[in-house]
């Protein structure tokens, strides 16, 4: 390998290679050194202009069901997973099932419920956008509470980095005195978020870049109502005592863009459109897009790359004299070529949609970094020879926050449908000595009402309306519109969203029968929930029981008729049903794909090592959440961002060499 | 209509329309969405049968408004009727919600639909426009900001009895 293409070759166009090449390129030029980069997305490159991207968001109103991925169109020589996919595991005769009618082929015995974007800006495009740290206890399960794994870094080794991606990728609002998080030193937000960097932050008082995301009205109702108030939970057995939490709405962390809190940060707008998105502006659509760019997305800093540092060289310029990007999309790697320890090249193939066949390509870099996204980079190292696979934990371990949802009608007006998708939170159970019996959660109060589980506003629409074999309109004309105007506001949902253990079981393979039009394989999924897991559903019910009576929802109802009271229920016919103690639950997905290729000190239980780097190809770096050992409560984008910063320094550092 | 022109067929959904949604003239005006759901009306039940209608909801809402009757001869003759209650309740959907859904089987036996008589979104606008965030007292998620913080304020409607 005598004169590589590039330096640096990057797959996925998503947070973590944008994060990559960003890190690379700016810690590379504190070395006079330039690197030239290549990044290939699978998907296309459609809003990298901010005239485009409204496209997506016309696609959004347009579309008849409204998910995640509905503004994203992707090809069949690309395909991505829908949550509209999903579907029953068993046949008629309650025998098992595979799912094979979307792009996973799913094996169960639970259908896995995330989805994931293959096109440029990756997930990001329809994140939430919520940005909370991992908790201490969180990357010491194993030592702690005797559960899962260890990591192989910690919290104080993470945190300089975390910084870096809550300033100088991300862009996060909040407000380290409203963060109330158990399982931190004395309970004192400031000295969790206490920083190092005393040369920004005096006498290592942390603060974020910008102001804190308001607080809805629903959270101030809350607040008024729950704050203060004692949830208990009982113990599994009598030798387990009962545990009590106090319940204390939490303003979240958020990528959203606000007020800056110093005059030197500066806001980052849309893509190709500075001006724009400069603050929230209330779209009430963060999932599945942020019209305005208002909330952080890859393009942003693809853009900037592309911008300051095009691959094409000007007039004039010469060769190494500062870095450059290319970024190539609708070109899917299929191979990870490696021999005697270490990677030789990468072969892709680029599609065109027209009729034209796609062509082959081979590419050489000094540096390899596989960032598609956890599940495809398994499939691609799976696919690739087993490539990095010495530990036979590629594809493994495979984890998501299962969703529990509850949701009533309050007896007030809570100004439902209003604001960013969640502004506050219920840390309180997020870390505790109860972890070792049953899995922390995160408790997430949803501004719009009950748009997730019962897909409102429309069913209250077709409830109140009526129609069907009678055709005959129930409500209609004033009465209509007042009737809607005294549900639709007092809805209100609450998600449970429950820590995942990692399991050897849950995992992802490649399977000859399987393939996608460019030949490629597809993800082949097993997947379920551990007991350790589904111990936390019965908690996670009862709290909310008792949070629902103390505000006067103690009632179990259902539609369609709209009274104050608890409307959760959860059908044994759903798709991801599961069965605990006699009782019946449903989950969702959240869309967090962690753990196909964990990191850890071992090579032999390990795949990446604290660096993301492949123990057994060490020019090889395996970035995302899938190099995540445990999944702790946090949505899991910001700490994939602090890894990506970890491992862009680390490049750079070699590169430099 | 208070003078001498016999209303137009638009004008005449538009009346329709406010009699349905419970929103007034000046408000359903003010979506630009009556020019487009009046095509949609006839687009799925086509024109002969669209001017029925029209033509009996016209009647009644005369006899509403000219007697004092308060609905009562609009209800027997549009709402409750088996030849246009279906349309009204697919017409009340269309204004709510941006989006047609068809009518059903037990009409189509009936009067038949046409072959354009699917579900869909008629138009992004039509989405945007949907009467059932502007009842709900928001906004459609995705279009309409209503501005920086404006979801910590009290909600515009007042609060309901439970």
């Amino acid at each position: 390998m005598s004169n590589p293409d590039y330096d640096l070759v990057i797959v996925g166009g998503g947070i973590s290679g944008a994060a990559i090449a960003k890190t690379v390129v700016e810690q590379s030029a504190k070395n006079k050194k330039f690197p030239r980069i290549l990044i290939l997305e699978a998907g296309r490159a459609t809003a990298l202009s901010a005239d485009k991207y409204d496209t997506y968001v016309e696609a959004y109103h347009e579309a008849l069901i409204k998910v995640p991925n509905s503004p994203y169109p992707a090809s069949a020589s690309a395909p991505q997973p829908d949550v509209l996919d999903i579907r029953p595991l068993k046949d008629a005769h309650g025998k098992p099932k595979i799912g094979d009618q979307g792009y996973f082929v799913q094996k169960g015995p639970m259908p896995f419920g995330s989805d994931y974007a293959r096109s440029l800006g990756g997930t990001t495009l329809h994140w939430l956008g919520t940005t909370l740290r991992m908790l201490p206890n969180d990357f010491r399960m194993n030592e702690t509470y005797g559960r899962g794994v260890d990591w192989p870094i910690r919290y104080e080794d993470l945190k300089p980095y975390y910084e870096r991606a809550e300033w100088d990728v991300i862009g996060v609002a909040a407000d380290v005195d409203h963060q109330y998080y158990p399982g931190i030193e004395d309970d004192d937000p400031k000295k969790y978020f206490r920083s190092k960097n005393l040369e920004k932050f005096k006498n290592g008082v942390y603060h974020f870049p910008m102001e804190e995301i308001p607080s809805s009205y629903l959270d101030q109702y809350l607040a008024k109502h729950v704050d203060g108030m004692t949830i208990t939970l009982p113990g599994m057995d009598r030798d387990e005592p009962d545990h009590e939490f106090t319940i204390r709405i939490s303003n979240t962390p958020v990528a959203r863009n606000s007020t800056p809190t110093t005059p030197d940060y500066k806001v980052v707008g849309a893509a190709g459109n500075a001006d724009r998105g400069q603050r929230c502006e209330g779209n009430s659509s963060c999932i599945p897009i942020c019209p305005v760019q208002a909330k952080y997305n890859a393009l942003k800093t693809l853009y900037e790359l592309i911008v300051r540092y095009p691959y094409q060289l000007k007039e004039g310029e010469k060769e190494g004299q500062r870095a450059r990007v290319d970024i190539r999309s609708q070109c899917v790697a299929t191979e990870v070529m490696h021999d005697d320890g270490k990677v030789t090249g990468l072969t892709y193939k680029t599609y065109y949609d027209d009729g034209f066949k796609p062509t082959d390509h081979t590419v050489t870099a000094r540096t390899y970094v596989l960032a598609a996204n956890a599940i495809e980079n398994a499939t691609l190292l799976l696919a690739s020879n087993n490539a990095a696979n010495r530990s036979d934990q590629v594809g493994r371990n495979l984890m998501d926050h299962p969703l529990l949802l509850t949701w009533g009608l309050l007896p007030e007006n809570v100004g439902a449908y209003r604001g960013p998708g969640s502004t506050s939170g219920i840390p309180s159970f997020r870390d505790g000595d109860f972890r070792d019996a049953r899995t922390a959660f995160r408790v997430e109060i949803g501004n719009w009402g009950w748009n997730f589980p019962e897909n409102t506003p429309y069913t209250t629409v077709l409830d109140l309306v009526g129609g069907g074999e009678d055709g005959k309109a129930q409500f209609y004309g004033k009465a209509l519109r007042k009737r809607l105007g005294e549900i639709l506001p007092r809805q209100f949902r609450i998600a449970w969203e429950l820590e995942q253990d990692p399991e050897a079981r849950n995992r992802v393979t490649i399977d000859d029968r399987y393939r996608d039009a460019l030949n490629k394989y597809r993800p082949v999924i097993e997947y379920d929930l551990s007991d350790y897991v589904k111990a936390s559903l019965p908690w996670a019910a009862e709290a909310s029981r008792q949070l629902f009576a103390q505000l006067g929802m103690a009632e179990k109802r259902r539609r369609p008729t709209y009274e104050t009271g608890d409307y959760s229920h959860y059908d044994a016919d759903d798709a991801s049903v599961v069965q605990y103690e006699g009782e019946t639950y449903c989950v969702r997905g959240a869309g967090h794909v962690v753990g196909t290729h964990r990191m850890g000190d071992d090579p032999t239980t390990s795949v990446v090592d604290s660096h993301q780097r492949s123990h057994d190809l060490p020019n090889l770096f395996i970035a995302g959440c899938g190099s995540m050992p445990t999944l702790g409560t946090s949505n899991p984008t910001l700490t994939m961002t602090a890894l990506a910063l970890r491992t862009g320094d680390k490049i750079a550092e070699e590169l430099s060499k | 209509m208070g003078n001498s022109t016999p209303p137009t067929p638009k004008q005449i959904f538009a009346e329709l329309s406010v009699e349905l949604t419970g929103f007034d003239r000046a408000e359903l005006a003010g979506t630009g969405m009556i020019d487009t759901y009046y095509d949609t009306l006839l687009r799925m039940i086509g024109e002969r049968e669209a001017g029925q209608l029209l033509r009996f909801a016209s009647e009644a809402l005369d006899k509403d408004r000219t007697e004092k009757m308060n609905g009562t001869a609009f209800r027997p003759a549009v709402i409750d009727s088996p030849r246009f209650g279906p349309v009204a309740v697919s017409l009340i959907k269309l204004w709510y919600l941006g989006m047609w859904y068809p009518l059903p089987a037990v009409y189509r036996d009936l009067f038949g639909s046409t072959a354009d008589d699917v579900g869909h979104v008629v138009s992004g606008q039509g989405y945007r426009e949907g009467l059932v965030w502007v009842a709900a007292g928001a906004h459609p998620m995705g279009g309409k900001p209503p501005g920086h913080g404006s979801w910590a304020e009290p909600p515009s409607l007042l609060n309901p009895t439970p």
